[in-house]
């Protein structure tokens, strides 16, 4: 959770103006919504003043003429209809536009989200992100749903209830005007203090589920240390915290909210019979004036409660609405290909030409690096970690922006490729690969529907994933849950390359995993590895040398430097950084 | 309302809060009932012209008195009930908390966080509503409700009073069988929310796949679906939700025509004066309320009894391994006997460990090598005493592990997971997990022969960095280190490694290997690794499959062998020897 953003009345109201711009899509059905809004305030307003006349003009002289009576009885039903039939259509309608409104904001932010660079998710966590696209967008949706109709209900209620007021009397109703700065005093007060204490009781709440969240996820650490003790002692403080924060809210709600209002509305109405009382002294007074006026008083109250109960939802929407708005507006943005990129992706030869690059601006992580892969080589990548292999990657992927040096395929600079071009023809097979919530098939073929069925087994087998795959019980249909954690790493790995394969790149990408592979699959691995290169123009990311020992060249980085550079038989008899490597790996400097 | 009695420890417990509340509740109840009453007095006084500024004075002054008892009365009973249930949600969530802390693993291999998260939050606060909103509900609806239709019956009219509340019924049926529609609908949209949430997640994690196969179009068209879904089950909620307000609208309009109708033949009747019909349509006014509460009842009652049902029957649960009875309270020391014969674990069929017998001499380092199920994990889980319930022996310096204090026996093990775990406070605080008050030198110290140290330096703040949501997101190595520095902060008199070198580079492992071995010169290791360097220094090695021991010795005898280990130790070199006839190896 992010610590209260204090954001000043101006940026508040920005982000309000904003938030509001989303409605004028929905003009129309917005302002149906108004309309039928304005109706229910009408019948809700009138229905008093209807039973005031009944009251005055046919009770107190005890007069019961038919006809005249039946009228205002189906007037007054007829006004409690449509009041019935308005209200009902007007709260579908404002959820409805909200929905929309909301479901707008959502996809905005997802396709923002989407063309964002790497950079950005790499310095920010996945869970940030993703509570931007969904609990602060439904927190926005809260204001549309519940805010702003009861705002709207209350402002044309205060005004339905004044005109009314101004009908029956209007010197009183000039006094009950008094109100106003009344009420807008309360709201200010309570404002003032409740966004200061919902936002203290909401960070204590997630503080505390974080903490009973991690304490779950880490109870086997937790009982290994014999901590048990120590972190109930800090839930137990937490949690005590949270509960005071608590008790405050229920004493602060209690003092200004419903029961302020109620003692409010006494006082209005000690005043208003003490006006007519006193009035009655020396002149007749109509009595359905006296039924109407505290009736509609009890009306004039309403609005300004409910308004009250929902301004910490609209306050929590508004900063809600600046994080997400603050998504929208991020610059960190995927590079960008030249406008009218036509190139197109023939033989495979890739050229790296004197490319430095830093990802802060400051450190360079690579420099000056330059290689070239003619069509069908295979060029491996060796370096401990944080020796610029990965960034190496992360450039020819067009995952960060490039600016000194220049990449080539094919002699055409990457960025003279249309993205879709460059998407089709290089395959990456990442270290840890992904596994989307589906099933094997789908995740072979991930959203391309022009793959058929034929296509994905073809590709499974020829990265030897087949095997595998048969033995599952449902085979190709096997459900894949959360990240494929039902199956091994070298499973997945598997998989990915079977999803690499199956869209059949000119230039192949591999990152080759660190984790250990339990020794079958390692097998099939390798032996799929070999086959994904042949044909193929290959930049590998290698971890054991063993992989890429057939490799045309070998670079070996260090500190984003080419350190040294051959095949694997020069670069052992070079007796180098390459030659200590593989010493270490083979386990020459045995331990014991 | 069965939820109502398993709570009566809690009602007993905070009596006075719950007395006093419902007291002034129903004070407060019967003071609401002045102000129509006043209203009809003076509204009769003005048309029988017999209101004097006197009278008037009067009423005014019970009126204004009644409205600030009023408030204080509001005051005193919301802190008293409203807080009480506040204090029981703090009370149960302690509960629960100290219970999980006690639930072995086997607890938490059957069940997932999220749902005990779902108990310790959602369960929590159907219970605190119940407690709460429930009894305010309760107490407010039969004594408001009780007293208005009292005062209504008794002091206008009880003919009156009936035929006003015949609709009422019709608005408690219908207002609750809305609220259960209406939370059915709304799992519904809660699901295809978090289904959105998931989807989202999964996009965001997957960003890099998404890009390096271009299909961000795509993925953009399957959110659209998702969230198109959201709103659909939303608008089903919606439909439901709208119908409160005109329901209790249309049936209150009702009552309000029957009293009119009715209350104008008893003002002709000469039964009622104009101001008794004010007053009464006031009290139904302040009917609405109550009426509405008992639907609202029902929902709240119903949902807290699932609730505290499922509270109660997780801290139902008995911590499956628990010390015996005069325990040995000292730490163990000495060999480690494995005698073995069988292990299960809890809910699977197969055996994880079977005849399992070696011995592991004080001071030495022992590694285990085996495939991903062949009972590494399974060896070190019971041997920290996480499963009790294998047949054989574990003798820790000649005693059963059993007979030891179980803090005592962890007190001696240092371990080192395999899936790293690490809490979100600072890197310092992580390492010195075990004692937060440690010397920061010592800190340091564990934190270099972890091989930690220097990529802890290079983070802005140093140790004092945060780690996880909020702060850095360390890679897996790393964390593994950090798991290691952790364990060796303690040095502890058996040291567990479970995989835990697998995200270390070759010359970073070696390095650790060897501060190892300087360091624990007279301790006792357990190494499991999928990588033979990581246990060929080993003075045993036991090679593992299916549970049981196929292979044991040193590196030396084993290679000898010719057995498992040696065609692991080739696989893992092969291409290497053959190619370069390295034939340095053996």
């Amino acid at each position: 959770m992010n610590k209260q953003q204090d954001m000043s009345a101006k940026d508040q109201w920005k982000t309000f103006v904003r938030l509001a711009r989303y409605i004028l899509p929905f003009k129309g059905s917005a302002l149906l919504a108004i309309v039928l809004l304005l109706l229910t305030v009408t019948a809700t307003v009138v229905s008093p003043l209807v039973i005031q006349t009944f009251i005055d003009n046919y009770v107190v002289p005890l007069e019961f003429p038919m006809k005249p009576l039946w009228l205002l009885a189906g007037m007054y039903i007829a006004l409690q209809l449509v009041n019935m039939i308005a209200s009902y259509f007007q709260t579908l309608r404002f959820q409805k536009l909200a929905l929309a409104i909301i479901q707008q904001i959502r996809i905005d932010v997802f396709t923002k989200v989407q063309k964002l660079g790497l950079r950005y998710f790499d310095q920010t966590p996945a869970g940030g992100v993703v509570s931007r696209v969904t609990n602060d967008t439904e927190s926005i949706k809260e204001m549309f749903v519940s805010v702003a109709s009861t705002f709207l209900q209350a402002i044309f209620g205060l005004i339905g209830v004044y005109i009314a007021l101004f009908t029956l009397d209007p010197k009183l109703a000039l006094y009950t005007l008094i109100l106003l700065p009344v009420f807008l005093l309360v709201v200010a007060v309570y404002r003032h203090y409740s966004s200061e204490f919902y936002q203290d009781i909401r960070e204590r709440l997630s503080q505390l589920n974080a903490k009973i969240s991690e304490s779950l996820s880490g109870m086997g650490m937790i009982q290994a240390f014999r901590q048990e003790k120590r972190l109930s002692d800090e839930f137990i403080e937490v949690n005590e915290g949270h509960y005071r924060a608590g008790m405050r809210n229920i004493k602060f709600d209690t003092l200004l909210l419903t029961p302020l209002i109620d003692l409010l509305y006494t006082v209005a109405i000690v005043s208003v019979l003490s006006y007519f009382g006193l009035v009655s002294l020396a002149q007749p007074v109509d009595v359905g004036v006296i039924y109407a006026f505290t009736t509609l008083l009890r009306r004039l109250f309403q609005p300004v409660q409910q308004v009250m109960a929902r301004l910490s939802i609209f306050q929590q929407a508004i900063v809600s609405a600046s994080r997400v708005f603050a998504l929208i507006d991020d610059t960190e943005l995927e590079p960008t290909q030249t406008a009218n990129a036509t190139k197109k992706i023939t033989n495979g030869t890739i050229e790296f030409r004197n490319v430095t690059f830093s990802y802060d601006g400051k450190h360079d992580v690579l420099k000056d690096i330059s290689f070239k892969a003619n069509a069908g080589e295979t060029v491996a990548l060796v370096g401990h970690t944080g020796s610029g292999k990965s960034s190496i990657i992360n450039l020819f992927m067009r995952f960060y922006e490039y600016e000194r040096g220049e990449i080539l395929i094919d002699g055409v600079s990457l960025k003279d490729y249309p993205i879709e071009e460059l998407r089709a023809k290089v395959g990456l097979v990442l270290q840890d690969p992904f596994m989307f919530y589906g099933d094997i098939a789908s995740n072979i073929r991930l959203h391309n529907d022009k793959l058929t069925d034929e296509d994905i087994r073809a590709a499974a087998e020829f990265v030897q994933a087949d095997h595998f795959i048969n033995e599952l019980p449902k085979g190709y249909e096997q459900k894949v849950t959360e990240r494929g954690s039902t199956l091994s790493s070298g499973q997945r790995q598997l998989l990915a390359f079977a999803r690499t394969i199956a869209m059949n790149p000119k230039v192949l990408v591999l990152d080759e995993a660190t984790a250990n592979i339990d020794t079958e699959t390692e097998v099939a691995i390798q032996t799929s590895l070999a086959k994904m290169r042949q044909g193929r123009t290959t930049i590998a990311i290698a971890h054991r040398l063993s992989t890429i020992q057939d490799a045309e060249l070998i670079l070996v980085l260090h500190r984003g430097e080419i350190v040294e550079r051959g095949t694997h038989g020069e670069l052992l008899a070079q007796k180098g950084l390459y030659h200590t490597m593989y010493e270490l790996q083979n386990g020459k400097q045995e331990t014991t | 309302m069965k939820v109502l009695v398993d709570l009566g420890w809690f009602f007993k417990e905070r009596k006075k809060q719950y007395i006093i509340g419902i007291i002034t509740l129903m004070f407060v109840a019967l003071l609401q009932l002045a102000p129509p009453k006043i209203i009809g007095m003076i509204v009769d006084a003005v048309t029988k012209d017999e209101l004097t500024s006197q009278m008037l004075t009067r009423w005014m002054i019970i009126l204004a008195v009644a409205g600030l008892l009023m408030y204080g009365g509001r005051y005193l009973w919301r802190t008293m009930i409203y807080g009480s249930s506040v204090y029981l949600a703090r009370t149960l969530r302690e509960q629960l908390f100290l219970h999980f802390t006690r639930m072995s693993p086997s607890f938490y291999q059957r069940r997932r966080v999220g749902d005990l998260m779902a108990h310790a939050t959602n369960d929590i606060n159907a219970v605190q509503q119940t407690a709460g909103m429930g009894i305010l509900t309760l107490a407010d609806s039969l004594s408001t409700g009780g007293f208005v239709i009292l005062t209504m019956a008794l002091t206008i009219s009880w003919k009156l009073t009936l035929i006003a509340l015949i609709p009422i019924p019709f608005m408690v049926l219908l207002t609750s069988y809305y609220g259960r529609l209406l939370r059915k609908r709304f799992r519904i949209a809660q699901e295809a929310f978090s289904d959105l949430n998931d989807k989202t997640q999964e996009s965001i994690s997957g960003v890099k796949v998404l890009k390096t196969f271009g299909q961000q179009e795509e993925d953009i068209a399957e959110f659209t679906e998702r969230s198109k879904r959201v709103v659909a089950k939303n608008m089903r909620v919606a439909k439901i939700d709208a119908l409160f307000d005109p329901t209790i609208a249309g049936i209150f309009a009702i009552s309000y025509v029957l009293s009119f109708y009715f209350g104008t033949r008893f003002i002709l009747s000469g039964d009622l004066s104009i101001g008794d019909l004010i007053a009464f349509t006031a009290y139904l006014g302040l009917l609405t309320w109550p009426m509405l509460a008992i639907g609202f009842l029902f929902n709240i009652v119903e949902r807290g009894n699932a609730s505290y049902t499922r509270i109660l029957s997780l801290l139902a649960v008995d911590p499956e391994i628990q010390d015996e009875p005069n325990a040995i309270a000292k730490l163990p020391h000495g060999d480690i006997v494995f005698a073995v014969d069988k292990f299960t674990f809890p809910d699977d069929t197969r055996p994880s460990l079977r005849n399992l017998h070696f011995t592991l001499k004080q001071g030495e380092t022992l590694g285990i090598v085996g495939k991903t199920g062949s009972g590494k994990t399974a060896l070190l889980k019971v041997l920290m005493r996480e499963f009790d319930n294998y047949t054989g022996k574990i003798r820790y310096g000649g005693i059963p592990i059993t007979h030891y204090k179980k803090e005592c026996l962890l007190q001696a093990i240092g371990y080192v997971p395999q899936d790293h775990f690490l809490f979100s406070t600072t890197l310092a605080e992580n390492i010195a997990f075990t004692n937060p008050q440690t010397d920061p030198e010592k800190i340091v110290a564990a934190a270099k022969s972890a091989h930690i140290h220097e990529d802890i330096l290079s983070f802005s703040d140093g140790y004092e960095t945060l780690v996880g949501e909020r702060g850095v997101s360390l890679s897996g190595g790393q964390r593994q280190r950090v798991s290691i520095a952790r364990a060796l902060l303690m040095n502890p008199e058996l040291l567990l490694l479970d995989d835990s070198l697998s995200a270390v580079d070759a010359r970073t492992e070696e390095a650790i290997l060897h501060a190892l071995k300087e360091q624990r010169k007279d301790k006792t290791t357990i190494i499991t690794s999928h990588r033979l360097s990581a246990i060929q220094h080993a003075h045993q090695i036991l090679v593992m499959d299916e549970g049981e021991i196929v292979e044991i010795g040193d590196h030396e005898t084993l290679i000898k062998q010719q057995g498992i280990y040696k065609e692991m130790y080739d696989l893992q070199q092969l291409e290497s020897i053959v190619e370069q006839g390295g034939g340095t190896y053996e």
